[in-house]
């Protein structure tokens, strides 16, 4: 395990990992340290951090800041999580198939990708919630189908690079079936880069979901933190601390999971490692 | 400027004293060369000769100040015309790098900047060392450049890109680069490695000029005592970064003093023409009937299409425990052939009987099984190993595959391990823990664990040292004959297949120009590109063998 050995010595990517640690023990601890739900008014609205006992304040309606805090680092880790490994199956399978079989499927997948890259991103996943009814299964659903173009154009190209290798091409001489050469030996030696995209996918999951939130298309019967900051921002004035304490999750988090995902690119793929110790 | 008239002097042009470099700590070992002494006088070619990991890259490396971070020089110096280079720095060190010295590498194509036209490239080279120069007046230097590299056209060439260059093409126009600031020395990397043997004879020669029109002193790096025999002046001998023996070529080559210096010699493949063997009787294992292939290279939108004509009507039969070599330049399609045969490409049209069974007319499951019948060593160990697969599982998944139990197949991946020279432990190491022979002898184990009835090797021993490659020829001598292998050799080297095969095939542009007994084909070639090729064999002169003579022939062949 010489990988797990040089990411512990790789010190942004252990920060972030700390920090993700951090966010994930928020998030099981929330029904411990707030049982109650972060819908309840349970203070004076706008009562500020520290009053009322209310650690990070209240919002509008009285609502406990630091509880949706808690509650919403489940929602945000959950969706970031489940959409990105949405977007890897879809993104995967497809840039798998082409970058293998080649040719005229190769060349329709990829059509078919353009196509999905050159509509903007969140105008599309906008649409798509705004389409179906916002839920917690549509929004991985929408989330994974607007971020899965990355993945199957990297996978394909990995694909592609990795079928004309002469141990591929050994493997099919030994007679080992298709299946078992692709999930053998192709798909192994191209899941560090994938492996990369995939944890930053999580990162970018997870601020499509609060954007969605913010703009109020989020699951209306989860708190989340993008919902929290967009129902504050009309009284950032009165009570900056109901939008500018949930920012600050999105930021640390997303920038976590990114320290997380360029650490392990450097563990992973060490020829294009910025720099070795 | 550069010192082109400066006064002859009897100084050295590189003087190499007690260099010492250290590598950073936790390598295999705590230096890379140590106490390395030579020198080099204007008009010498001087060779830097050893195996991989001898250090000899790393002197040249030193040379230029161009020593990886973490490495460095702990002791001694390098002086080029008596100016050491260590104590220079920025804009010095520039002007000293392309200007008193020039370099050659390895693979011309990694050296050339894709983006950039050729031309523009050496121009670059001049206009950093001598200044701006008119447009017309760079353009002629350029092309005066390129014309005595001996590149035709010239004027054309200068307007390419690396891409559309052959390989000789490449490494010519690196030389041009390397010329362009008339520098007293050159450093060339194993110049010719990467290149065929006619186009390695050409680019040799074109140095060996090059240095007697300029007066250059030349270092030249390689591992094949064959192109020492044809160029060197001088020779240094490098064994793990210590200097075993030093002298006059002709002196080192015909009394070497150091065994391992003599067994480097000795590994050099000789030719040994052996008398041809009866042809047997009987089907052929394998049969190539009329194999046909062209490649289509699509290039921009309104030139045509480029078609190279890779197999053009190609047929051949094999027997059973012969061994057949296939020869040719590069580009002319002996690589195609080996793969078309495995059905790893295509071909456009022919018939490929294996056993009666016409490999092309299968497909799915019945082609899995006729694959158990072929099998294949590539050129590149380090390539064709799965890196993350363990050495043992890459030999038993071949019978796995075809159903045998796993605990079967591993003890016999370990016996056949054992039986190419390595220990049953190796099979649950990864490969990158093997060297370069060590891996060849893995890829051997594994195409042979099958029980293939044809075994084609594809350029399996070029990457490999001279010494190591002489072993890998044995093991496979001697596996031919115990499993009565019939084996198709792909090679550009034509000592290695006068040394192994019983019949030759000589291809040119995807046709066969030449084809008979190695003996015949090799001491009496009927046609001139045949005769070229053996021409340009490297130390032939000094190799000297009746089978290579046209002359008398020699009494014991005759």
């Amino acid at each position: 395990m010489d990988a797990l050995k040089a990411f512990l010595r790789h010190p942004s990517g252990m920060a972030g990992l700390v920090l993700i640690l951090a966010v994930l023990a928020l998030a099981a601890s929330a029904p411990v340290l707030y049982p109650e739900s972060p819908w309840e008014m349970v203070a004076t609205p706008f009562a500020p951090p520290g009053e009322d006992g209310m650690r990070l304040g209240a919002d509008t309606l009285g609502r406990d800041v630091a509880a949706g805090i808690a509650h919403g680092a489940r929602v945000s880790l959950l969706i970031g999580v489940a959409s990105a490994l949405a977007a890897l199956v879809i993104g995967v399978t497809v840039g798998a198939l082409a970058g293998y079989a080649g040719g005229g499927l190769d060349a329709a997948l990829m059509r078919m990708t353009e196509l999905f890259q050159t509509i903007p991103a969140f105008v599309l996943a906008i649409l798509l919630v705004a389409t179906f009814t916002p839920s917690l299964a549509t929004i991985v659903a929408t989330i994974g189908a607007v971020s899965w173009p990355p993945l199957a154009r990297l996978t394909r190209a990995e694909f592609l690079r990795l079928r004309r290798r002469e141990f591929v091409e050994a493997a099919i001489c030994q007679g080992e079936r298709t299946a078992r050469v692709v999930f053998g030996h192709v798909l192994p030696n191209a899941v560090s880069p994938i492996l990369v995209t995939a944890s930053l996918t999580v990162a970018s999951a997870i601020l499509i979901e609060s954007a969605l939130s913010f703009l109020g298309l989020g699951d209306p019967n989860m708190m989340s933190w993008g919902f929290m900051v967009g129902s504050a921002r009309s009284s950032i004035r009165q009570a900056w601390w109901a939008s500018v304490f949930p920012g600050l999750a999105i930021l640390v988090t997303v920038l976590a999971i990114n320290l997380f995902g360029e650490g392990l690119s450097d563990v992973l793929n060490p020829r294009i490692a910025r720099r070795r110790g | 400027m550069t010192d082109a008239k400066a006064p002859v002097s009897t100084a050295p042009v590189l003087a190499v004293d007690g260099l010492t470099i250290a590598l950073p700590r936790g390598g295999d070992r705590a230096h890379a060369v140590e106490d390395v002494s030579f020198a080099i006088q204007r008009d010498e070619v001087v060779c830097l000769v050893g195996e991989s990991g001898s250090g000899k890259s790393m002197i040249a490396h030193a040379i230029l100040s161009l020593l990886p971070s973490g490495v460095r020089v702990a002791g001694g110096a390098v002086a080029v015309n008596g100016r050491d280079v260590a104590r220079l720095s920025g804009s010095d060190l520039r002007a000293f790098r392309g200007g008193e010295a020039g370099m050659i590498f390895q693979e011309p194509l990694s050296s050339l900047n894709p983006l950039k036209r050729v031309g523009a490239q050496i121009a670059e080279t001049i206009r950093t060392h001598q200044g701006a120069l008119p447009r017309d007046a760079m353009r002629a230097r350029v092309e005066g450049l390129l014309a005595q590299v001996g590149l035709p056209t010239p004027g054309l060439l200068a307007r390419s890109y690396p891409f559309e260059l052959s390989g000789g093409q490449r490494q010519r126009v690196m030389i041009a680069m390397a010329m362009a600031n008339r520098p007293a020395l050159l450093v060339a990397d194993e110049p010719t490695t990467a290149l065929d043997v006619t186009t390695q004879a050409q680019i040799l020669r074109l140095i060996d000029d090059l240095r007697r029109e300029r007066g250059m002193g030349v270092l030249l790096i390689t591992h094949d005592f064959g192109v020492v025999a044809d160029v060197a002046d001088r020779v240094v001998v490098l064994r793990g970064g210590r200097v075993v023996e030093t002298g006059s070529a002709e002196a080192v080559l015909r009394r070497p003093r150091d065994p391992y210096t003599r067994a480097l010699i000795d590994a050099v493949p000789r030719a040994r023409l052996r008398p041809p063997a009866p042809r047997p009787e009987g089907a052929p294992v394998l049969s190539v009937e009329d194999l046909r292939k062209t490649f289509t290279v699509r290039r921009g939108l309104f030139q045509p299409p480029r078609r190279v004509v890779a197999a053009d009507g190609l047929s051949l039969s094999l027997h059973q425990g012969e061994t057949l070599a296939v020869v040719g330049e590069s580009g002319s399609g002996k690589s195609t052939l080996g793969r078309m045969i495995m059905r790893l490409t295509e071909p456009d049209g022919g018939a490929i009987r294996l056993g009666g069974e016409d490999l092309r007319s299968l497909d799915g499951e019945a082609l899995r099984q006729a694959r158990r019948g072929l099998q294949i060593v590539f050129q590149d160990p380090f390539a064709s190993l799965d890196p993350r697969q363990k050495v043992g599982d890459a030999v038993a998944r071949g019978p796995m595959a075809y159903g045998t139990p796993r605990r079967e197949a591993m003890a016999t991946a370990r016996a056949l391990l054992e039986r190419v020279g390595l220990t049953a432990a190796a099979a649950e190491r990864y490969p990158h823990e093997f060297s370069g022979g060590q891996r060849q002898r893995i890829c051997i184990a594994r195409a042979l664990v099958l029980r293939p009835q044809v075994l084609i090797a594809d350029e399996a021993v070029s990457a490999l040292d001279v010494s190591v490659q002489a072993q890998v020829l044995a093991l496979l001598a001697e596996l031919r004959r115990e499993m009565r292998l019939a084996m198709i050799f792909i090679t550009h080297d034509l000592r290695i297949a006068a040394e192994i095969a019983d019949r030759v095939i000589v291809l040119q542009k995807g046709r066969i120009v030449e084809e008979g007994a190695t003996r015949d084909v090799f001491s009496a070639p009927r046609e001139a590109y045949t005769r070229a090729l053996l021409d340009a064999i490297p130390g032939r002169r000094f190799f000297e063998h009746p089978g290579f003579t046209r002359e008398p022939v020699a009494p014991e062949v005759a």
